[in-house]
């Protein structure tokens, strides 16, 4: 006999957390900017490991685990979706239509540092998209994946007179629950959610006219 | 300046230097628990070791919009039993999406089981089901599954985050059963926002693994299965 009777949540918890095993994590991921002046030519690249997935990114992650319902005759969505992405329990649908849940990732850059918590909802100081000072054109957010591997990329643009220094980046996720309204409309609701964060560990400076790429890259071990 | 070029190029002439040396801090962490009880419910064996294996159904699934809008693609899931099914994410309303709880049409996408095997496969990535799987009955070899519990939320603990998913297994076969591989079954469907084009993609493995040690359940005894999810551990 090993241990005497049931184990606990406790003891349990202790087993999860508890990170001391050799071998490698199911995940790596890392981040890479590539800075290009005005004529194109790479004057600054970083790249380190992407350290701090927020609660956020667990409750996502959970969907293509254990699915949004509770079981196969309970029309509610399980718990990680209603209580840590406070979504609704089960939406609205006219007639005879139904509904359903869709994501995207985006990047976020900021010019703040802050500590990490697993409960961070935003930067320190998100850098706005447009023109003006302090301010970085963002690009489309692109997407693909190789493997077991998934990349997303933004390009951003210094169009201002000052130059920018980013020192955290954040990865975000907007999910999509749609649905079909009264009347045969569609409707969709929309939710937002940091789901890591991390501060650079040496800024990155976007002068005047710059261009800058990030990328994030998550490995999973497969 | 071409934006997009730039970003398809952005791994040319990188110096060899910057490529993965795997110098990484770990972020996410999955572990595989196996508690094993005897006869008399007293703790007989607790395995423990790294869960490595999301499928490739499971990264098509986790894939965002981006993925399939800047790509003009989709992604073919494959079930348990190899028929397949075309996952397209969107806010649209000709999307394939996952299913969600709603007061009308409701096609569910949930967990099917925690499902426990005899054999094992070399490359869980492509795994699309246990090599051998064990089944729910009392007859020789087969084990009685409980029902799998989830997560009510996710659970902070300082900085690290965490979920767990939990089953528990009977042996009443007469004898003992030997589990080697553990894999997790989803219930997938897919359905645009007014149900007309719903898809049932049917029972689809999202994560798989290999013991790396043969777990004996013996005759009357049972076995809980905890499949663990961290982050920032």
């Amino acid at each position: 006999m090993v241990t005497p009777d049931l184990i606990s949540e406790e003891d349990i918890a202790k087993l999860i957390i508890s990170d001391d095993l050799p071998d490698e994590p199911m995940l790596k991921a890392y981040i890479e900017a590539k800075v290009y002046d005005k004529e194109g030519y790479v004057i600054q690249y970083h790249r380190q490991p992407m350290r701090s997935l927020t609660q956020y990114f667990l409750a996502l992650m959970s969907i293509p685990i254990i699915g949004t319902y509770q079981g196969p005759s309970t029309n509610k969505a399980v718990g990680p979706l209603t209580n840590t992405l406070s979504l609704p329990t089960i939406v609205g649908a006219y007639g005879v239509g139904s509904a359903n849940i869709s994501w995207n990732f985006s990047i976020l850059l900021g010019s703040g540092t802050q500590a990490f918590s697993p409960t961070l909802t935003s930067l320190a100081a998100p850098i706005a998209n447009g023109t003006g000072a302090g301010q970085l054109s963002y690009g489309s957010v692109l997407a693909t994946y190789s493997g077991t591997t998934i990349y997303i990329y933004v390009t951003v643009i210094n169009y201002s007179s000052t130059t920018i220094n980013v020192r955290e980046i954040g990865l975000s996720a907007t999910v999509y629950i749609q649905y079909n309204a009264s009347g045969n409309n569609y409707a969709s609701s929309t939710y937002s959610y940091l789901i890591s964060y991390d501060t650079l560990s040496q800024p990155i400076t976007l002068l005047p006219g710059a261009m800058a790429t990030f990328k994030v890259a998550l490995t999973f071990s497969g | 300046m071409m934006i997009g070029k730039m970003v398809d190029d952005i791994d040319v002439r990188m110096p060899e230097d910057v490529h993965d040396v795997g110098k990484h801090i770990p972020t996410l962490n999955a572990y595989l628990i196996v508690v094993v009880r005897d006869s008399r419910g007293n703790i007989v064996k607790v395995h423990r070791q790294r869960s490595h294996s999301p499928t490739a159904n499971f990264i098509g699934l986790f894939l965002p919009i981006a993925y399939f809008s800047s790509n003009n693609t989709s992604y073919t899931i494959t079930n348990a039993t190899g028929g397949t099914c075309i996952y397209l994410p969107n806010v649209a309303s000709n999307a394939q999406c996952i299913s969600y709880p709603n007061v009308a049409t409701n096609v569910q996408t949930y967990l099917v089981t925690i499902q426990v095997g005899s054999g094992q496969q070399s490359n869980p990535y492509t795994a699309i089901a246990l090599a051998a799987p064990i089944a729910n009955g009392s007859g020789a070899g087969q084990l009685i599954y409980e029902s799998a519990v989830l997560p009510q939320s996710i659970s902070i603990n300082g900085s690290t985050a965490y979920f767990y998913i939990t089953q528990s297994f009977n042996n009443i076969s007469g004898g003992t059963v030997t589990i080697t591989e553990v894999g997790l079954l989803l219930q997938v469907q897919l359905t645009n926002y007014n149900a007309t084009a719903t898809t049932n993609c049917g029972q689809v493995l999202v994560w798989y693994d290999v013991l790396s040690s043969p777990i004996s359940v013996p005759n009357a005894g049972s076995v809980t299965i905890y499949y663990t999810f961290t982050v920032n551990p």
